[in-house]
């Protein structure tokens, strides 16, 4: 088994540092995917001649830092934009990327990313490594990690605190995500639930919870033109809360309350993302909990519709 | 890796106004492939037409897809897309992409009567079925077009519609409210239905109209008595990226963009959006 140590993980860095510009995502706000699907970006450009093209793509670089929900969103980011059609300016940005996750808890296989560092213990890591880019990283570098046949520390993952942390609703939602079919099920059939209602009222539309959300990815086109006349089309994060989502020249808006669009929202995640995909369009991460505004939180949701859900359906 | 977001520029060779409001653009045909049956696109299928710097929109070809040379499209002024492209004159270009979307399913119509229900600047799509039918006419059973707008200038393409007629397609038009010179039929598309009848057992019912005219067209084909699986709806949406991607035109479990703009009636039916 391969390890590393702690001390060995920033002279790690700097080395493959030399070559790609690193970030830590650890304790950012907004979740991995702003830096494959940044918040403003230029798709398109014309220039004098009237030729269309697209920017440049960006240089390399590396991604430190990643927990084990975002391990498994990027892989279903992944899938998302891979699936036809191609997104094209996403996975220019993942081909230039490198992705090291870490954890604390215990793991059976590589849940996505590059190479993922697993803590066992007495500030030893062991290290997962998937696909030619992980690989060959380890290899050129194998200086700082060393080959032991058993580090010969019993390890116990640190305990999931009880109560109402961040750690313990993470834990309990990631284990109501194992069953993405009948949480599909469920908010399918809560569509005249008296819950959306209530939401409708108490949420503010704010799009805070998409923004933060590693797994929404919904944007809106925008083009502008310079005073110098230069011409240049954008895409930006979009939230389906906001009011203007489905809104048409003319003035329809196809959802027109707050609470089509929320309910839209969840929709998205648990029922078109299960059909679609087969899973869950969440990772448990918790971030939306935390940060919106209106203290939604939506496990408790779930957990109300699916309680409504045994007593009636 | 090829970019699905690059579009192409193509030149209008010709403007045509259709009504105060509505334009005809006739574009060339650029870098749009064909099939084994040698056509461009299928009827009902859309393109994402717009210029940098004004945004794009999808827009369902008018066309026949037979038409080699150029595809046409119909543009409302409405918003500033549309009124960029209605600004539009000869040897001005646009940028195309696509086609996009599924289209209407011409296999599966033939040897059935074909009902077609449009209102306003819905008939796009339909005029392009129908130029299409008339090429195969002999494979299509007895075919009827129904043609509402508010007024007797609303009605679009009238030419169009006398070939169509010639080609022995049933055409019935109406006007929401008497105007002054209109001898043809007022009231909704709704109450034409009285005046044809069809064999609802083997029928299929073509409907493509404004988004809040939805509810409206429930009542005008559902009396027809024709499967709900059998009736296609041409739906519209706020789009932007037109391949899937960016959750606008989203109705349901379904994508306008990828799994329509043409739906059986059934696949919509229960969507509360």
């Amino acid at each position: 088994m391969l390890v590393i140590h702690e001390d060995q993980i920033n002279p790690f860095f700097e080395e493959i540092g030399k070559a790609a510009v690193l970030f830590d995502v650890r304790d950012d706000v907004v979740p991995f995917k702003q830096y494959f699907i940044p918040p403003v970006e230029e798709i398109l450009t014309v220039n004098k001649r009237g030729k269309i093209f697209h920017p440049m793509s960006s240089g390399k670089f590396v991604l430190h830092g990643l927990s084990l929900p975002d391990l498994e969103a990027l892989t279903q980011l992944d899938h998302i934009m891979s699936k036809p059609e191609k997104d094209y300016f996403y996975l220019r940005r993942r081909k230039k990327a490198l992705v090291i996750g870490i954890t604390e808890e215990k793991l059976d296989a590589m849940p996505g990313g590059d190479i993922v560092f697993q803590s066992v213990g007495d500030g030893q890591y062991k290290v997962w490594s998937r696909g030619l880019k992980g690989r060959n990283t380890i290899k050129n570098n194998s200086r700082f990690f060393r080959d032991v046949e058993d580090t010969g520390i019993e390890y116990e993952p640190p305990q999931i605190p009880e109560g109402d942390t961040m750690e313990g609703w993470s834990h309990l939602m990631r284990k109501l995500l194992l069953d993405p079919g009948h949480l599909a099920e469920i908010v399918d059939w809560s569509r005249d639930h008296d819950i959306w209602n209530e939401l409708g009222e108490r949420c503010i539309g704010c799009g805070i919870c998409t923004y933060v959300c590693p797994l929404c990815f919904c944007f809106s086109v925008e083009d502008r033109i310079g005073l110098n006349d230069v011409r240049s089309r954008f895409r930006r994060w979009d939230a389906c809360t906001l009011p203007g989502f489905a809104k048409i020249a003319g003035g329809h808006n196809f959802r027109p309350t707050l609470k089509e669009r929320y309910y839209n929202w969840f929709y998205h995640k648990f029922v078109r993302g299960y059909l679609e995909y087969g899973k869950s369009l969440c990772v448990g991460c918790g971030r939306c909990k935390e940060l919106c505004p209106a203290s939604i939180n939506i496990q408790e949701v779930l957990r109300l519709i699916s309680v409504d859900f045994k007593k009636n359906a | 890796m090829h970019n699905i977001y690059l579009p192409h520029r193509a030149q209008v060779i010709e403007v045509e106004q259709l009504s105060p409001t509505v334009r005809l653009l006739r574009l060339e045909n650029r870098g749009m492939p064909h099939d084994d049956r040698k056509l461009f696109f299928i009827p009902g299928q859309f393109v994402i037409a717009g210029d940098i710097g004004f945004g794009e929109a999808p827009f369902s070809m008018l066309s026949s897809p037979y038409q080699k040379k150029f595809i046409e499209l119909a543009v409302r002024k409405a918003g500033i897309v549309t009124g960029h492209l209605f600004s539009l004159q000869k040897g001005d270009t646009v940028t195309l992409r696509g086609p996009y979307g599924n289209g209407f399913p011409i296999d599966f119509m033939k040897d059935r009567d074909i009902v077609m229900a449009s209102g306003g600047c819905g008939i796009p799509p339909i005029i392009s079925l129908a130029e299409y039918i008339i090429e195969n006419r002999k494979r299509f059973g007895n075919i009827f077009l129904l043609y509402g707008a508010k007024t007797p200038d609303e009605l679009l393409m009238k030419d169009r519609l006398e070939r169509l007629q010639r080609h022995d397609v049933s055409i019935l038009t109406t006007i929401d409210e008497p105007f002054p010179g209109w001898n043809g039929h007022v009231g909704f598309v709704t109450d034409l239905i009285e005046k044809i009848t069809i064999n609802e057992a083997n029928s299929v019912a073509v409907v493509c109209g404004p988004g809040p005219m939805f509810k409206a067209f429930e009542k005008t084909v559902k009396p027809f008595g024709i499967s709900d699986r059998r009736i296609f709806i041409s739906m519209e949406r706020k789009m932007q990226c037109g391949v899937g991607k960016c959750q606008h035109c989203t109705t349901g479990s379904k994508y306008v963009c990828t799994d329509g703009p043409v739906f059986t009636y059934d696949q919509i039916r229960n969507n509360w959006d």
